[in-house]
Protein backbone atom coordinates (compact mmCIF):
# COMPACT_ATOMS: atom_id res chain seq x y z
CA UNK A 1 0.00 0.00 0.00
CA UNK A 2 1.51 3.61 -1.07
CA UNK A 3 0.25 6.64 0.89
CA UNK A 4 -0.59 9.20 -1.75
CA UNK A 5 -0.86 12.87 -1.78
CA UNK A 6 -3.23 14.68 -4.17
CA UNK A 7 -2.72 18.09 -4.66
CA UNK A 8 -5.62 20.18 -6.37
CA UNK A 9 -6.24 24.13 -6.99
CA UNK A 10 -9.47 25.12 -5.16
CA UNK A 11 -9.73 28.41 -6.97
CA UNK A 12 -9.68 26.68 -10.50
CA UNK A 13 -12.32 24.20 -9.30
CA UNK A 14 -14.36 23.02 -13.04
CA UNK A 15 -16.68 19.95 -13.88
CA UNK A 16 -13.72 18.42 -15.53
CA UNK A 17 -11.31 18.68 -12.66
CA UNK A 18 -14.03 17.36 -10.28
CA UNK A 19 -14.70 14.07 -12.14
CA UNK A 20 -11.07 13.71 -12.55
CA UNK A 21 -10.30 13.97 -8.72
CA UNK A 22 -12.80 11.51 -7.99
CA UNK A 23 -11.38 9.07 -11.03
CA UNK A 24 -8.25 9.44 -9.42
CA UNK A 25 -8.97 8.78 -5.91
CA UNK A 26 -11.86 5.55 -6.84
CA UNK A 27 -8.13 4.09 -8.97
CA UNK A 28 -5.99 4.58 -6.39
CA UNK A 29 -8.33 3.74 -3.53
CA UNK A 30 -9.55 0.65 -5.45
CA UNK A 31 -5.85 -0.60 -5.98
CA UNK A 32 -5.20 -0.23 -2.01
CA UNK A 33 -3.56 2.76 -1.24
CA UNK A 34 -4.57 5.45 0.95
CA UNK A 35 -5.41 9.31 -0.51
CA UNK A 36 -4.84 12.43 1.24
CA UNK A 37 -6.48 15.18 -1.08
CA UNK A 38 -5.24 18.72 0.01
CA UNK A 39 -6.96 21.74 -1.92
CA UNK A 40 -4.92 24.58 -2.40
CA UNK A 41 -6.17 28.45 -2.45
CA UNK A 42 -4.16 30.82 -4.31
CA UNK A 43 -5.05 33.25 -1.72
CA UNK A 44 -3.36 30.84 0.69
CA UNK A 45 0.06 30.15 -1.18
CA UNK A 46 2.98 31.86 -0.49
CA UNK A 47 5.21 31.46 -3.98
CA UNK A 48 8.81 30.30 -4.15
CA UNK A 49 11.20 33.33 -2.74
CA UNK A 50 14.12 31.47 -5.10
CA UNK A 51 16.30 31.64 -1.99
CA UNK A 52 17.18 28.54 -2.17
CA UNK A 53 17.92 27.91 1.72
CA UNK A 54 15.38 24.63 1.46
CA UNK A 55 18.24 22.88 -0.69
CA UNK A 56 20.99 24.24 1.44
CA UNK A 57 20.54 25.41 5.22
CA UNK A 58 17.43 23.87 6.12
CA UNK A 59 16.64 20.91 3.67
CA UNK A 60 12.61 20.24 3.59
CA UNK A 61 11.58 23.39 4.94
CA UNK A 62 10.51 27.03 3.33
CA UNK A 63 11.27 30.18 4.90
CA UNK A 64 7.68 30.71 4.39
CA UNK A 65 5.46 29.43 6.80
CA UNK A 66 2.28 28.24 5.38
CA UNK A 67 0.10 25.00 4.21
CA UNK A 68 3.09 24.23 1.39
CA UNK A 69 5.85 24.25 4.38
CA UNK A 70 3.41 22.05 5.97
CA UNK A 71 3.35 19.49 3.28
CA UNK A 72 6.87 19.79 2.56
CA UNK A 73 7.53 18.59 5.78
CA UNK A 74 5.74 15.64 5.35
CA UNK A 75 6.66 14.96 1.74
CA UNK A 76 8.77 12.02 3.12
CA UNK A 77 6.00 10.14 3.84
CA UNK A 78 4.12 9.98 0.33
CA UNK A 79 5.22 7.56 -1.97
CA UNK A 80 3.30 9.57 -4.61
CA UNK A 81 2.03 13.09 -5.42
CA UNK A 82 -0.27 14.12 -7.92
CA UNK A 83 -0.21 17.48 -9.01
CA UNK A 84 -4.12 18.51 -10.76
CA UNK A 85 -3.40 21.55 -12.33
CA UNK A 86 -5.37 24.03 -15.19
CA UNK A 87 -3.19 24.47 -18.04
CA UNK A 88 -2.90 28.26 -18.55
CA UNK A 89 -0.56 29.03 -21.84
CA UNK A 90 0.59 25.86 -21.22
CA UNK A 91 2.46 25.78 -18.23
CA UNK A 92 0.67 24.87 -14.56
CA UNK A 93 -1.06 27.75 -12.47
CA UNK A 94 0.45 30.09 -10.00
CA UNK A 95 -0.86 28.39 -7.31
CA UNK A 96 0.50 24.77 -8.15
CA UNK A 97 3.27 26.63 -8.87
CA UNK A 98 3.94 27.55 -5.26
CA UNK A 99 3.54 23.72 -4.34
CA UNK A 100 6.01 22.89 -7.12
CA UNK A 101 8.24 25.04 -6.97
CA UNK A 102 8.52 24.65 -2.96
CA UNK A 103 9.24 21.13 -3.27
CA UNK A 104 5.85 19.60 -2.00
CA UNK A 105 6.05 17.05 -4.17
CA UNK A 106 7.23 13.06 -3.24
CA UNK A 107 11.06 12.39 -4.43
CA UNK A 108 9.69 9.17 -5.37
CA UNK A 109 7.11 9.64 -8.30
CA UNK A 110 5.11 12.86 -9.18
CA UNK A 111 2.26 13.07 -11.42
CA UNK A 112 1.68 15.96 -13.06
CA UNK A 113 -2.62 16.19 -14.79
CA UNK A 114 -3.24 19.55 -16.66
CA UNK A 115 -6.61 19.94 -17.20
CA UNK A 116 -9.06 22.61 -19.41
CA UNK A 117 -11.12 21.98 -22.05
CA UNK A 118 -9.93 24.76 -24.55
CA UNK A 119 -6.33 24.18 -24.42
CA UNK A 120 -4.80 24.23 -27.75
CA UNK A 121 -2.74 21.61 -29.32
CA UNK A 122 0.58 23.85 -28.47
CA UNK A 123 0.34 23.98 -25.08
CA UNK A 124 -0.94 20.99 -24.53
CA UNK A 125 2.47 20.05 -25.96
CA UNK A 126 4.02 22.73 -23.83
CA UNK A 127 2.65 21.63 -20.96
CA UNK A 128 4.15 18.24 -21.55
CA UNK A 129 7.63 19.15 -22.58
CA UNK A 130 8.01 21.60 -19.63
CA UNK A 131 7.58 18.57 -17.67
CA UNK A 132 9.00 15.10 -19.26
CA UNK A 133 12.01 16.73 -21.12
CA UNK A 134 13.39 18.16 -17.66
CA UNK A 135 12.18 16.90 -14.25
CA UNK A 136 12.76 12.48 -13.08
CA UNK A 137 15.20 10.69 -15.18
CA UNK A 138 15.40 14.22 -17.77
CA UNK A 139 16.85 16.52 -14.93
CA UNK A 140 20.05 17.22 -15.62
CA UNK A 141 20.47 20.23 -13.08
CA UNK A 142 19.69 17.90 -9.96
CA UNK A 143 19.84 14.26 -11.85
CA UNK A 144 17.95 11.63 -8.97
CA UNK A 145 16.28 14.15 -7.34
CA UNK A 146 12.75 12.93 -8.21
CA UNK A 147 12.94 9.45 -9.25
CA UNK A 148 9.81 9.18 -11.34
CA UNK A 149 8.23 11.23 -13.23
CA UNK A 150 4.60 11.23 -15.38
CA UNK A 151 2.72 13.99 -17.20
CA UNK A 152 -0.93 14.02 -18.84
CA UNK A 153 -3.53 16.26 -20.07
CA UNK A 154 -6.85 15.38 -20.36
CA UNK A 155 -9.80 17.98 -21.91
CA UNK A 156 -12.62 15.52 -21.24
CA UNK A 157 -14.16 12.69 -19.36
CA UNK A 158 -13.26 10.31 -21.66
CA UNK A 159 -9.10 11.64 -21.09
CA UNK A 160 -9.66 11.23 -17.39
CA UNK A 161 -10.87 7.62 -17.92
CA UNK A 162 -8.07 7.01 -20.48
CA UNK A 163 -5.50 8.44 -17.80
CA UNK A 164 -6.90 6.20 -14.63
CA UNK A 165 -6.89 3.06 -16.51
CA UNK A 166 -3.12 4.02 -17.17
CA UNK A 167 -2.62 4.93 -13.31
CA UNK A 168 -4.41 1.21 -13.00
CA UNK A 169 -1.48 -0.64 -14.28
CA UNK A 170 1.37 1.88 -12.68
CA UNK B 1 10.69 52.40 -39.90
CA UNK B 2 11.38 53.90 -36.60
CA UNK B 3 9.03 55.50 -34.74
CA UNK B 4 9.09 59.06 -33.61
CA UNK B 5 6.81 58.84 -30.72
CA UNK B 6 7.46 58.45 -27.19
CA UNK B 7 7.06 55.25 -26.26
CA UNK B 8 5.77 53.87 -22.89
CA UNK B 9 7.76 50.36 -22.13
CA UNK B 10 6.73 48.63 -19.02
CA UNK B 11 9.11 46.42 -17.40
CA UNK B 12 7.96 43.84 -15.05
CA UNK B 13 10.59 41.66 -12.68
CA UNK B 14 9.35 38.30 -11.78
CA UNK B 15 11.90 37.78 -8.98
CA UNK B 16 10.84 38.03 -5.67
CA UNK B 17 14.68 38.36 -4.39
CA UNK B 18 14.61 42.26 -4.13
CA UNK B 19 18.22 43.69 -4.15
CA UNK B 20 19.72 40.32 -4.41
CA UNK B 21 17.97 39.38 -7.69
CA UNK B 22 19.95 39.18 -10.94
CA UNK B 23 16.68 39.97 -12.76
CA UNK B 24 17.02 43.45 -11.13
CA UNK B 25 20.05 43.90 -12.17
CA UNK B 26 19.45 42.66 -16.41
CA UNK B 27 16.24 45.59 -15.36
CA UNK B 28 18.67 48.27 -14.88
CA UNK B 29 20.57 47.15 -18.02
CA UNK B 30 18.05 47.64 -19.69
CA UNK B 31 16.44 50.62 -18.55
CA UNK B 32 19.48 52.32 -18.90
CA UNK B 33 19.20 51.70 -22.64
CA UNK B 34 15.92 53.42 -23.11
CA UNK B 35 16.64 57.11 -23.16
CA UNK B 36 14.13 59.29 -21.00
CA UNK B 37 13.47 61.66 -24.25
CA UNK B 38 12.35 58.86 -26.59
CA UNK B 39 10.75 56.24 -23.70
CA UNK B 40 8.63 56.37 -20.54
CA UNK B 41 9.42 53.12 -18.61
CA UNK B 42 7.19 52.06 -15.94
CA UNK B 43 8.73 49.22 -13.68
CA UNK B 44 6.50 46.53 -11.86
CA UNK B 45 6.98 44.09 -9.24
CA UNK B 46 5.33 40.95 -8.19
CA UNK B 47 4.23 39.75 -4.99
CA UNK B 48 5.04 36.80 -2.41
CA UNK B 49 1.22 36.20 -1.98
CA UNK B 50 -1.80 37.77 -3.43
CA UNK B 51 -4.85 37.50 -1.00
CA UNK B 52 -7.12 38.61 -3.38
CA UNK B 53 -5.65 40.00 -6.69
CA UNK B 54 -3.13 42.62 -7.73
CA UNK B 55 -5.19 46.34 -7.96
CA UNK B 56 -6.03 47.70 -11.27
CA UNK B 57 -4.19 50.28 -11.47
CA UNK B 58 -1.17 47.62 -11.89
CA UNK B 59 -3.00 46.00 -14.58
CA UNK B 60 -3.74 49.26 -16.54
CA UNK B 61 -0.17 49.73 -16.43
CA UNK B 62 0.49 46.88 -18.19
CA UNK B 63 -2.20 47.19 -20.47
CA UNK B 64 -1.02 50.67 -21.66
CA UNK B 65 2.37 50.24 -22.59
CA UNK B 66 3.33 50.00 -26.39
CA UNK B 67 5.80 47.41 -25.02
CA UNK B 68 5.72 44.52 -21.68
CA UNK B 69 9.17 43.31 -20.69
CA UNK B 70 8.92 40.06 -19.04
CA UNK B 71 12.43 39.98 -16.71
CA UNK B 72 12.74 36.63 -14.44
CA UNK B 73 14.37 34.11 -13.47
CA UNK B 74 13.94 30.72 -14.50
CA UNK B 75 11.92 28.56 -11.56
CA UNK B 76 11.76 24.36 -12.09
CA UNK B 77 12.04 25.27 -16.16
CA UNK B 78 8.98 26.99 -15.82
CA UNK B 79 7.79 30.92 -14.77
CA UNK B 80 8.17 31.60 -11.13
CA UNK B 81 4.48 31.40 -9.31
CA UNK B 82 4.73 34.89 -8.59
CA UNK B 83 4.88 35.93 -12.30
CA UNK B 84 2.46 33.27 -13.24
CA UNK B 85 -0.12 35.09 -11.06
CA UNK B 86 0.15 38.11 -12.07
CA UNK B 87 0.09 36.66 -15.91
CA UNK B 88 -3.18 34.83 -14.91
CA UNK B 89 -4.65 38.20 -13.62
CA UNK B 90 -3.98 40.22 -16.53
CA UNK B 91 -5.15 37.53 -18.63
CA UNK B 92 -8.58 37.40 -16.76
CA UNK B 93 -8.83 41.21 -16.85
CA UNK B 94 -8.27 41.30 -20.25
CA UNK B 95 -11.08 38.92 -20.87
CA UNK B 96 -13.49 40.21 -18.92
CA UNK B 97 -13.86 43.21 -21.54
CA UNK B 98 -10.72 45.24 -20.09
CA UNK B 99 -9.52 47.58 -22.94
CA UNK B 100 -5.90 46.80 -23.59
CA UNK B 101 -2.97 47.68 -25.91
CA UNK B 102 -1.53 44.84 -28.56
CA UNK B 103 2.01 45.49 -26.87
CA UNK B 104 5.12 44.24 -28.51
CA UNK B 105 6.70 41.26 -25.52
CA UNK B 106 9.78 40.66 -24.59
CA UNK B 107 11.30 38.44 -22.08
CA UNK B 108 14.78 38.31 -20.00
CA UNK B 109 14.83 35.07 -18.60
CA UNK B 110 18.00 33.78 -16.19
CA UNK B 111 18.42 30.66 -15.34
CA UNK B 112 21.34 28.78 -12.57
CA UNK B 113 22.36 26.46 -15.29
CA UNK B 114 25.39 27.58 -18.00
CA UNK B 115 23.79 26.62 -20.97
CA UNK B 116 20.84 28.74 -21.69
CA UNK B 117 19.37 26.96 -24.80
CA UNK B 118 18.78 23.74 -22.93
CA UNK B 119 16.54 24.73 -19.98
CA UNK B 120 14.65 27.54 -21.70
CA UNK B 121 13.14 26.22 -24.60
CA UNK B 122 9.82 25.28 -23.11
CA UNK B 123 9.18 28.85 -20.87
CA UNK B 124 9.92 30.47 -24.12
CA UNK B 125 6.72 28.53 -25.32
CA UNK B 126 4.74 29.52 -22.63
CA UNK B 127 5.07 33.14 -22.98
CA UNK B 128 4.97 32.70 -26.67
CA UNK B 129 1.33 30.81 -25.80
CA UNK B 130 0.18 33.59 -23.63
CA UNK B 131 1.43 36.17 -26.40
CA UNK B 132 -1.16 34.46 -28.55
CA UNK B 133 -4.05 33.87 -25.96
CA UNK B 134 -4.17 37.78 -26.01
CA UNK B 135 -3.34 38.84 -29.36
CA UNK B 136 -0.05 40.77 -27.84
CA UNK B 137 3.15 40.46 -30.71
CA UNK B 138 5.87 38.18 -29.17
CA UNK B 139 9.07 39.78 -30.38
CA UNK B 140 11.77 37.66 -29.18
CA UNK B 141 13.30 36.31 -25.68
CA UNK B 142 16.96 36.45 -23.76
CA UNK B 143 17.69 33.45 -22.61
CA UNK B 144 20.93 33.90 -19.67
CA UNK B 145 22.87 31.02 -18.52
CA UNK B 146 23.86 31.41 -14.54
CA UNK B 147 22.26 34.73 -14.93
CA UNK B 148 24.15 35.45 -10.78
CA UNK B 149 27.55 34.91 -12.44
CA UNK B 150 27.09 36.89 -15.62
CA UNK B 151 25.47 39.95 -13.23
CA UNK B 152 28.79 39.99 -10.95
CA UNK B 153 30.75 39.86 -14.80
CA UNK B 154 29.20 41.74 -16.88
CA UNK B 155 30.92 44.80 -16.23
CA UNK B 156 34.56 43.13 -17.38
CA UNK B 157 34.93 44.71 -20.83
CA UNK B 158 35.18 42.91 -24.27
CA UNK B 159 33.04 40.41 -22.48
CA UNK B 160 28.70 39.80 -22.97
CA UNK B 161 28.75 41.35 -26.45
CA UNK B 162 25.47 39.52 -27.04
CA UNK B 163 23.79 40.87 -23.98
CA UNK B 164 24.78 44.29 -24.78
CA UNK B 165 23.43 43.54 -28.58
CA UNK B 166 20.46 42.03 -27.00
CA UNK B 167 19.20 44.61 -25.01
CA UNK B 168 20.34 47.37 -28.08
CA UNK B 169 17.90 45.45 -30.46
CA UNK B 170 15.57 45.41 -27.82
CA UNK B 171 15.00 49.04 -28.02
CA UNK B 172 15.79 49.28 -31.84
CA UNK B 173 12.92 47.00 -31.88
CA UNK B 174 9.93 48.89 -29.61
CA UNK B 175 10.30 51.79 -31.85
CA UNK B 176 10.48 49.61 -35.36
CA UNK B 177 6.99 48.69 -37.06
CA UNK B 178 8.77 45.86 -37.59
CA UNK B 179 6.70 42.32 -37.15
CA UNK B 180 8.56 39.79 -38.10
CA UNK B 181 9.77 38.09 -36.01
CA UNK B 182 13.20 37.66 -34.83
CA UNK B 183 15.59 35.15 -33.18
CA UNK B 184 16.35 34.19 -29.70
CA UNK B 185 19.46 35.74 -27.91
CA UNK B 186 21.46 32.83 -25.45
CA UNK B 187 23.93 34.33 -23.37
CA UNK B 188 26.51 31.86 -21.54
CA UNK B 189 28.22 33.36 -18.30
CA UNK B 190 32.31 33.96 -19.11
CA UNK B 191 33.25 31.36 -16.40
CA UNK B 192 33.66 27.55 -17.95
CA UNK B 193 31.09 25.39 -17.35
CA UNK B 194 32.65 22.81 -15.22
CA UNK B 195 33.83 25.33 -12.45
CA UNK B 196 30.18 26.84 -12.05
CA UNK B 197 29.35 23.36 -11.23
CA UNK B 198 32.02 22.68 -8.86
CA UNK B 199 30.91 25.57 -6.72
CA UNK B 200 27.25 25.15 -7.20
CA UNK B 201 28.05 21.25 -5.68
CA UNK B 202 30.61 23.14 -3.07
CA UNK B 203 28.10 25.27 -1.77
CA UNK B 204 25.45 22.93 -1.97
CA UNK B 205 27.29 20.73 0.74
CA UNK B 206 28.38 23.30 2.29
CA UNK B 207 25.00 24.83 3.48
CA UNK B 208 25.38 27.97 1.41
CA UNK B 209 24.63 28.94 -2.22
CA UNK B 210 25.33 31.47 -4.82
CA UNK B 211 22.84 34.56 -4.69
CA UNK B 212 20.47 34.16 -7.34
Amino acid sequence: MMQVLLLLDKSSHTLLCEDLRDKIVRTLELKGHQVDVCELDKGDVFQCLGCLLCLTKHPDECVNKDIVNELRKKVKQYSATFFLTPVLFGHYSSTMAGAINRGAGSHDWQVFIGYGEDITGEEKQTFIDLVSKHRGAADIVHPGMDRKVDVFVTMSPEDNSKICEVMSYA
Amino acid sequence: MPDSEMKTVCIINGSLRSKKAASLAFSRDLEQRLPADKFETISIGVKVRVKDHYPKTTLLKIACADAIVLVFPLHNYGLPGSLMRLLEEYYEYINSGGEYKKSRLYMIVNCAFPRPAVVNGEVVRVVRNFCKRLSLRWRFAVCIGTGPVVVMTRRVPLFYHTLKKAYADIALDIRSSDEELKNDYFIKPVIPEFVITAIRRHYERSGKMIEG
